[in-house]
């Protein structure tokens, strides 16, 4: 591994961090090795927006090859919003230049004195005065930093007003629209007066062998690029299962209330495809292209929105017009904001503005299902923090709990639920009930699996997607192979089978792991992350669903279903090896992971 | 009409349930669109087969087995080896799996096919009722 370059925002100081050999092999990179790094620093009384805070980007051992689906990096700290893990992935360019200045992370503590960009140009870093992009918009802000340091072709990662003015959900930006949206890390930079980092390299990324990464790789893509997820997820966009995500009832409508929505199908992939679709983008080397440009009606070009954004901003508050979908799409990434939770806490808000809890004195004007207007000045005011968008800033919890109706918000442990309702796929109630970031779809996007993504090669198996307890297992596995792809960092659309993937690895790092070590050392990251919230104040009695999410739906195709959590949680503990009654890993399973220092801390020796 | 898979009875079989499932014509009363099932040599078969289908507003219009595809187009085509095929068709395989796992390709309009998803599903559910038997 390339070493960590750690910089000091307080003092100025640089030091370079070698990673020991044994644990990049044990954690492979990206989100679990930040999980070891990080492990002692998260601390319980450890304030997310102070100095000492840390904020750690890292790279996995095949970002930044021509691998299949890797140009990703991963920023990790501690949740402003949760008060938990905290963990992003985000695509675009900024994670592979960044391996190519000869780094593969960046390690920042500290605060400046006045706001400051850093640029790091093939290992030289310098720390620049960012008076003049202070207050500017993400995309202002990149074009604006670039002309500044004369390198338009630097790879720019910058936060927004939002993260500027410490709004929870505010995240980090680069290239097209490329986000680390969630869990709140954009404010942790601004509260460090850290608007920016621009990184331009030219180094070689040497791999271990590089005549078998080669044939591995082109065979990798080759069948990534023949694959119908893959396809599916170029030509229409991850939007393209809207209309199927509807069929089934995994789309969340009206603030997760309402099972039906009748123009599901203008908002999709489909018909963003056919109608608006003026280009595709992609992250570095990626055959998938996932990214949209579309064309207004004003004429210009605008990044087209992913499903999330699509559900948040259409169905969850009942619009079906797309142009609106991508106009606040645009201003949500312009202000730096996560648009799942930022869409999410607008439709709590016009949920509790329906119910009466909050009306047009605490609001300043009505918020009505559809109004896309209100939702657009709902989002500026979230960003400034003006209004009542002072505490909708703080996130749906926070926001809910102000007004006296916390049980009405749908998020767990302070992070918004996404839009993938677990009454219409199951598997995603365990998902969001144990996902160390909170409500994430992405630490285990199980709702594929329970439409049939039940990957052989991973020892998956096939459950009805309205089953209960005897999938838990099955979750587990999946997380420990999500943990997997987060460690290395690689897209969750990159279908392709295990084997292939080890290939690769062992190829690029020189190892020789097989299906299961690497589900392993997927576990390893995964329990790692466990013990951090354990230590951070997380019980067994957090492992829970909203209430919204334990009702059924009163229409639509899973009418009527109760999602049986208790049962599945028990059968999850079980075969996790945690401990039914705190909910902790057993001192056993973390010394059968490697974790003895965890161990010792979580199972001190009078509680053994 | 039941039939052993995958023989020109079979392929009857299954023009004659398409046209009569009251189902199939509600789910696929929109579908336009015509279809080839390509099988790949696999198991006890030897050499690639072609079924092709024209799909019309919940009916059938044409069928047959194509010798080789020889410039016959359609608006999808479907590809999976013999083992895969005869397991959806079996039941041991659920069809969206198969597509999810690269054990079924699918290759056409990606817009139409996600927008018809149950039509091709209901599709499925036909050619499952009329196999009795596996060659």
């Amino acid at each position: 591994m390339q070493p960590i370059l750690q910089i000091n925002l307080t003092t100025g100081e640089t030091s370079e961090l070698v990673i020991p050999p044994a644990w990049g092999r044990a954690f492979l990179g990206g989100a679990s090795l930040a999980a070891r790094l990080l492990y002692s620093s998260l601390t319980a009384d450890l304030d997310p927006l102070s100095p000492e805070a840390p904020l750690l980007f890292l790279n996995g051992p095949l970002s930044g090859t021509a691998g299949p689906a890797v140009g990703r990096f991963v920023v990790c700290g501690k949740s402003p919003a949760t008060g938990l893990w905290a963990e992003s992935n985000c695509g675009g360019f900024w994670g592979p230049e960044l391996r190519f200045c000869g780094y593969d992370g960046l390690w920042i503590t500290g605060k400046a004195p006045r706001p400051v960009y850093l640029w790091l140009d093939d290992g030289r870093l310098e720390v620049r005065d960012a008076a003049s992009v202070w207050g500017r918009d993400t995309y202002e802000a990149q074009e604006l930093i670039k002309a500044e340091i004369g390198a338009p072709n630097a790879h720019v990662l910058t936060i927004g007003p939002a993260g500027e003015n410490g709004v929870l959900f505010a995240g980090l930006f680069c290239d097209h629209g490329r986000t680390a949206g969630r869990t709140g890390l954009g404010a942790v930079a601004g509260a460090k007066n850290l608007k920016a980092m621009a990184v331009r390299g030219s180094k070689k990324i040497l791999l271990a062998h590089p005549d078998l990464f080669a044939p591995r790789r082109s065979e990798a893509n080759k069948l990534l690029k023949a694959d119908n997820i893959a396809r599916v997820t170029h030509e229409l966009g991850t939007a393209g299962v809207a209309n199927y995500a509807d069929y089934l009832g995994t789309m969340p409508k009206k603030y997760y209330h309402q099972g039906t929505f009748d123009n599901v199908d203008k908002i999709s992939g489909a018909t963003m495809t056919e109608t608006i679709l003026a280009g595709f983008s992609a992250c570095h080397a990626c055959v998938i292209a996932c990214g949209r440009v579309v064309r207004l009606a004003d004429g210009e070009k605008h990044k087209g929105p992913e499903y999330e954004t699509v559900v948040g901003f259409g169905p969850n508050l009942l619009n079906d017009n797309l142009e609106e979908i991508v106009r606040l799409n645009e201003l949500c990434d312009r202000l730096g904001m996560d648009t799942i939770s930022a869409s999410n806490t607008i439709g709590l808000a016009y949920h509790l503005f329906e119910r009466g809890v909050i009306g047009e004195d605490e609001v300043g004007f009505p918020l009505r299902w559809g109004d896309t207007i209100a939702a657009g000045r709902l989002l500026e005011m979230m960003a400034r923090r003006e209004g009542i968008g002072a505490w909708l800033a703080q996130g749906s919890r926070r926001f809910a709990a102000h007004f006296g109706a916390e049980e009405e918000a749908v998020q767990v442990n302070g992070l918004e639920v996404a839009y993938h309702d677990p009454r219409g796929a199951s598997g995603m109630a365990l998902v969001y009930a144990t996902s160390p970031r909170g409500a994430c779809h992405n630490k285990s996007d199980y709702f594929f699996v329970d439409w049939g993504q039940s990957e052989a090669s991973l020892g998956l198996e096939f459950f009805d997607k309205n089953g209960g307890a005897e999938k838990a297992a099955n979750v587990a596995r999946h997380q420990n192979w999500r943990s997997v792809c987060d460690s290395l960092v690689m897209c969750l659309f990159a279908n392709i089978p295990a084997e292939m993937v080890i290939g690769l690895v062992n190829a690029a790092c020189g190892y020789d792991l097989d299906v299961e070590e690497l589900l392993r050392c997927g576990k390893r990251g995964w329990t790692l992350k466990r013990a951090i919230n354990n230590r951070l104040g997380l019980t067994r009695a957090n492992d829970k669903l909203p209430r919204a999410l334990m009702e059924p739906y009163p229409d639509g195709p899973v009418a009527g279903y109760v999602i049986p959590l208790d049962e599945m949680l028990a059968a999850y503990y079980s075969a996790r090896g945690w401990d039914p009654q705190t909910g902790r890993p057993t001192r056993e399973k973390l010394l059968d992971l490697g974790l003895e220092d965890v161990a010792a801390d979580l199972w001190p020796a009078s509680n053994v | 009409m039941p039939a052993k898979f995958p023989s020109a009875e079979w392929l009857q079989g299954l023009v004659e349930k398409l046209n009569s499932d009251a189902r199939y014509a509600q789910v696929a009363k929109n579908w336009e669109g015509d279809m080839i099932i390509v099988i790949q040599p696999a198991g006890s078969l030897t050499q690639t087969l072609y079924f092709y289908l024209d799909l019309w507003h919940g009916t059938c219009r044409k069928a047959e087995m194509l010798p080789a595809l020889d410039g016959v187009k359609a608006a999808f085509v479907l590809t999976a080896t013999y083992d895969n095929i005869t397991r959806i068709l079996l039941g041991q395989l659920d069809p969206m799996q198969a597509m999810m796992t690269r054990r079924l390709n699918v290759q056409g309009n990606m817009a139409y096919m996600m927008r018809n998803i149950p039509v091709a599903l209901d599709f499925i559910r036909c050619a499952r009722e009329v196999t009795t038997e596996i060659l």
